[in-house]
């Protein structure tokens, strides 16, 4: 059986396989990303000051974007969760968290929904104080339990039996960033 | 064409041998170190507080599971076989084993500087299967290429006219993983949205173009080989992979359905994804029927069942892949862990069992050592109950979430209702790790005996298998 003679020339296969896969790689990603990287943004969302930033990057790390989306579909079970997103929604956003898993709820519109900073910092510290059936992880590493407050601590008001007992829990730089962060996600308002 | 591997070959001189072991061997350590990483993810998610350690939270462990049982431990077990197979298959001894240990070492040097910085949480967000840091995506891609080149120079030493259609495949694979690497991390078109598009390219690809080419690549010599008997069809294998290379690079965008990324690119991806059944049918249907009368052949034999389970997973896997990137389909079962069962039913049911399935049928020829037939009827069983109650489980609570998204409920009902599910998970998880275990000891016990080599490797031409 002959196939026009590829089959007796390794580097007729080879340069056959080299060339289709990149084209298709340029016509299905590379270009496409391109045209979408290009669009504007929607509105102007809230610049994310120093502190967000960083927050963000503690998202990021603990690998919160696994469990949690920020990427609202025009679908009606998406609708507690905002409008729906838009490309302009993740420009200047590196990387864009879209996410493929909703282990937990979706975040693009957080800070609108939950605006408490105490609420935060308690279901940091410990998820199932403030939701008993949440299976989120406690990111008590960020946290420091003291015996009082010292002047400019960050206290997260968590009930008693959560928190060694007599101690006051203060918010670490980095949990106060994260909330800082998802405090910061608010879909911007888009003309109708 | 006949299977040149089903006469005598060169290619079992000890160098290859050795190396081909080296990678499989290599493979199963990262295997355990990744189960374990998986394991501790799913009982982290009926049991929040257990082990609550940062670096092994359940956002660190996630990549380091996925990233080492796809590019420790899947990639290398294929990379290791293929190795062999492309040598056989050319009747010569393989080109530079010493450059392929090379690429080993390179390897696995990646792999445990992946599983250092993502626990300790460095990584690039999550951005799945391409979490760590460039530098160690630099590395990876070196040892692919060099390794791949070894694969290429063999075949071009081979002493028959024909590329043997394993070769097709294997090499194809080679060509691919390092274009959609090397796309997957360079950042020049990746803002906002743009990354999301070559997230889809890089994640359905890194699936279809690698795994998948190396597994099919391995199956059809060690299918022919182990029946003793030529593939049912050469032309469906070349019209395979043909039609894989045309088909599967359009699909990415499939998992990104009701997003911002192009509708245009959505519909292509969704469209392509039926036309994918073309490469995937012809490959399950022209090696399943390679079996057809040989049923006796499976039973006496304790690899070729391995090779059964991974066609049918291959087949079956594929199509519910297909399913899920209907838009109806997709409104109740994307964002819910029915991704993760497919994901595991693809992964797991095909590309694992058929590299397990070459393993057992290929590497006792190699060394000259056989595992016990009962301990691999045990890797057997606990693998295929395993895999069933971690599909059935996991996808029966993708079911359950998303039926109380669509029913509107409050976020959390979907938790509660997915929790005893995660629990049955969990125990298929560790009927899966046991059988790992048992794998790891028939790996040992298949090990090369140590030699003193007598001659030079070169020397070995004409020596028969």
């Amino acid at each position: 059986m002959s196939f026009g003679g590829l089959h007796t020339n390794h580097r007729a296969i080879v340069a056959a396989a080299i060339i289709v896969f990149f084209v298709l790689t340029l016509v299905m990603a590379i270009l496409p990303a391109l045209r979408e990287q290009a669009f504007s943004a929607s509105a102007v969302a809230t610049p994310r000051d120093s502190e967000a930033e960083r927050g963000r990057h503690v998202f990021m790390r603990e690998g919160c974007g696994f469990c949690h989306t920020q990427f609202v579909r025009d679908l009606p079970m998406d609708r507690p969760y905002g409008r729906p997103s838009r490309p302009g929604d993740y420009v200047g956003e590196n990387p864009p968290m879209l996410g493929t898993q909703r282990t937990g709820p979706d975040l693009a519109d957080v800070g609108t929904r939950q605006p408490s900073e105490a609420w935060h910092l308690i279901h940091l510290y410990d998820p199932r104080a403030v939701v008993p059936q949440s299976v989120m992880p406690a990111y008590r590493w960020y946290f420091v339990a003291k015996d009082q407050a010292g002047p400019g601590d960050v206290v997260a008001p968590v009930p008693t039996g959560s928190a060694p007992s007599g101690k006051v829990i203060v918010a670490g730089p980095e949990a106060r960033a994260l909330v800082r962060y998802l405090l910061s996600l608010k879909q911007p308002k888009v003309s109708p | 064409m006949r299977d040149p591997g089903l006469a005598p070959s060169p290619s079992a001189d000890p160098a290859t041998v050795r190396v081909t072991f080296e990678y499989v061997a290599w493979a199963t350590v990262w295997l355990l170190v990744g189960t374990t990483a998986g394991l501790i993810a799913s009982i982290k998610l009926h049991w929040p507080e257990f082990l609550p350690y940062a670096w092994l939270s359940f956002g660190r462990v996630r990549p380091a599971h996925t990233n080492l049982v796809l590019f420790g431990w899947a990639s290398l077990v294929l990379v290791g076989l293929s190795l062999y197979v492309v040598a056989r298959t050319s009747r010569v001894p393989l080109w530079s084993p010493r450059l392929a240990r090379v690429a080993l070492a390179l390897w696995n040097l990646t792999l445990a500087g992946g599983l250092a910085t993502l626990l300790a949480g460095v990584n690039r967000g999550p951005q799945e299967y391409r979490e760590w840091v460039w530098p160690l995506a630099v590395m990876l891609a070196a040892a692919v290429l060099i390794v791949g080149y070894v694969a290429y120079r063999t075949v071009a030493a081979r002493t028959l006219p024909e590329v043997y259609v394993s070769n097709w495949y294997i090499l194809g694979g080679f060509c691919y993983l390092p274009i959609l690497y090397v796309t997957s991390y360079l950042p020049f078109y990746q803002g906002g949205i743009g990354n999301t598009v070559v997230q889809g390219y890089y994640m359905h690809n890194a699936m279809g173009m690698w795994f998948t080419q190396l597994a099919l690549g391995i199956s059809y010599h060690g299918i022919p080989r182990l029946l003793g008997r030529p593939v049912y069809s050469y032309a469906l294998g070349v019209l395979g992979f043909w039609t894989n290379l045309l088909f599967y690079p359009l699909i990415g965008a499939h998992h990104f359905i009701f997003s911002p990324v192009a509708w245009w690119l959505q519909t292509t991806a969704i469209l392509f994804s039926v036309g994918m059944m073309v490469p995937v049918w012809a490959g399950t249907g022209n090696l399943l029927l390679t079996f057809k009368g040989a049923g006796s052949a499976v039973r006496r034999s304790y690899a070729l069942p391995f090779f059964v389970v991974g066609l049918i997973g291959y087949g079956l896997g594929s199509t519910q892949g297909t399913i899920e990137a209907f838009r109806t389909a997709n409104i109740y079962l994307h964002f819910t862990n029915f991704t993760v069962g497919h994901s595991h039913a693809t992964m797991y049911g095909f590309i694992v069992f058929i590299a397990w399935g070459a393993v057992y049928g290929l590497i006792p020829r190699l060394t000259g050592r056989e595992p016990s037939p009962l301990a691999v009827g045990v890797h057997f069983w606990l693998a295929l109950v395993g895999i069933l109650t971690y599909v059935i489980a996991i996808s029966a609570a993708g079911i359950l979430q998303g039926l109380a998204w669509v029913a509107g409920q409050s976020f959390i009902a979907s938790v509660i209702a997915a929790e005893p599910m995660w629990l049955w998970r969990t125990v298929g998880g560790l009927l899966m790790a046991g059988g790992h275990v048992v794998f790891a000891v028939n790996v040992w016990v298949m090990r090369p005996q140590r030699v003193v080599v007598p001659a030079p490797a070169s020397d070995a031409v004409g020596m028969p298998a």
